[in-house]
């Protein structure tokens, strides 16, 4: 591919584009206003946001919540798509690693929907497709006879391989959270590789890749905790590249007092932000509180990080990362009115 | 003797107004440098910023052109250095 050297202007370009787009999404009062709405409010107001096109163009093929969650998704998607378009350089290539974890999304939830013997129109309503791999080439996949054939007809050749290594134990066991587990490392490994390949703006990337990792351990050490049993071997659930070690993680998940986790934690946390977070979580609490907690540090340090490189890959992650809570809160809301919900429990499941 | 003289009077006039002329070029050749590298980042952020709304237009023109001021320094320094 030639490159062309023309300065930072692109970078100005790109960021000041991601920033205004920041500035449109959802405001908490307004997030605040929502939750006091009944769902027919709801549904008229989300019409009139930005999804308008998409519940438009899916009006005809669904109703009601399903609309509002099928038009947020694919709205999603093609904000993506749009984004890799106009990302310039060696920001196209980073974004797209970045958006990398939704074809491995996509391409579990393919193969677990097939596994459960689902429908393809069901199937198809829950994927996102705003990685590398489009709706027609997801829509082959899903038309495909047998889990095998989609493995075997995957146009990414890495997450194949890995696939085709643990696909026979993750039949054999119904569950594919190894298969899970190693596309997350490798997706990861990619993303550090990347970063590191000495490319232009590198390393504000390889730092937020880091920090990402880090956040992911932790919530999974939380999680861990939670639920499985104290000997159980969790070395292989831990991602490399972060600031902690596998060992240390897998050690921490035996540690009774929470004190003694927060303090481990913190001695290798150099961001102020996770750090403050981490005090927050001395009292046990919800996993779905730990996951709030984590996530406000993770997107607050976002901000901090494209204020600090205003013009690098900085903006672009953190209205990414934003645009996925702002889709997932309309859902989370629309599926939570849809149930009866309380305004209360349904604040605490928002990224706001 | 009084031609030799005159003729290095010609030609200190000469240098004179060429290096006027010079120090004129270079005062408004270097504010232009200067407002290109002023320009690229404005402009580039305010294409960005027009793209995504274009309700910016005007402003994002005004604080575009705004770096255009250095140009007319140096404009303003060549006219005095060439006529006065």
């Amino acid at each position: 591919m030639t490159e062309v050297s023309s300065g930072s202007a692109p970078y100005i370009y790109v960021s000041t584009r991601m920033r205004v787009r920041k500035s449109k999404l959802i405001p908490r009062e307004e997030y605040l206003r929502m939750l006091n709405m009944g769902l027919p409010e709801l549904t008229r107001l989300v019409e009139e946001m930005e999804y308008k096109r998409e519940i438009d163009e899916l009006a005809a093929s669904f109703s009601g919540v399903d609309l509002i969650e099928n038009a947020v998704s694919w709205n999603l998607a093609k904000e993506y798509q749009k984004i890799i378009a106009l990302a310039p350089g060696e920001m196209k290539g980073f974004t797209r690693d970045y958006l990398h974890k939704w074809d491995i999304q996509n391409i579990l939830t393919i193969l677990r929907g097939k596994q459960l013997g689902l429908s393809e129109g069901k199937i198809k309503a829950v994927l996102v497709p705003a990685g590398a791999l489009d709706a027609a080439a997801l829509d082959r996949m899903i038309a495909e006879s047998s889990i095998d054939r989609v493995v075997e007809t995957l146009p990414i050749k890495a997450i194949a391989d890995i696939l085709s290594e643990g696909l026979q134990a993750a039949l054999e066991s119904r569950s594919f959270g190894d298969i899970e587990n190693e596309l997350y490392k490798y997706y990861y490994a990619t993303l550090i590789k990347a970063a590191r390949g000495g490319m232009k703006g590198g390393l504000p990337f390889l730092k937020y890749v880091m920090f990402e990792i880090d956040i992911k351990n932790i919530t999974n050490l939380f999680r861990v905790r939670a639920q499985v049993a104290k000997d159980a071997d969790t070395l292989a659930l831990w991602i490399e590249g972060g600031a902690f070690k596998p060992e240390e993680l897998e050690r921490l998940t035996t540690v009774e007092s929470l004190d003694e986790v927060v303090d481990s934690l913190k001695k290798k946390v150099k961001v102020a932000v996770l750090a403050e977070a981490l005090e927050e979580l001395r009292e046990k609490k919800p996993v779905y509180a730990v996951e709030s907690t984590l996530t406000s540090a993770q997107l607050g340090q976002m901000d901090k990080m494209s204020k600090r490189n205003p013009f690098s890959i900085s903006p672009l992650l953190v209205y990414l990362e934003r645009k996925r809570y702002e889709v997932a809160n309309l859902r989370a809301l629309a599926r939570g009115k849809e149930s009866g919900l309380s305004a209360e429990i349904l604040e605490k499941y928002l990224v706001m | 003797m009084a031609i030799e003289t005159l003729f290095s009077d010609v030609g200190a006039q000469a240098l004179g107004s060429g290096l006027a002329a010079i120090g004129a070029g270079l005062a408004v050749g270097l504010a232009g440098i200067g407002t290109g590298v002023g320009e690229q980042g404005i402009g580039a952020a305010a294409v960005g910023a027009t793209a995504e709304d274009r309700g910016m237009f005007g402003l994002a023109l005004l604080f575009t052109v705004l770096p255009e001021t250095v140009v007319i320094f140096g404009l303003v320094i060549a006219l005095l250095i060439m006529f006065i």
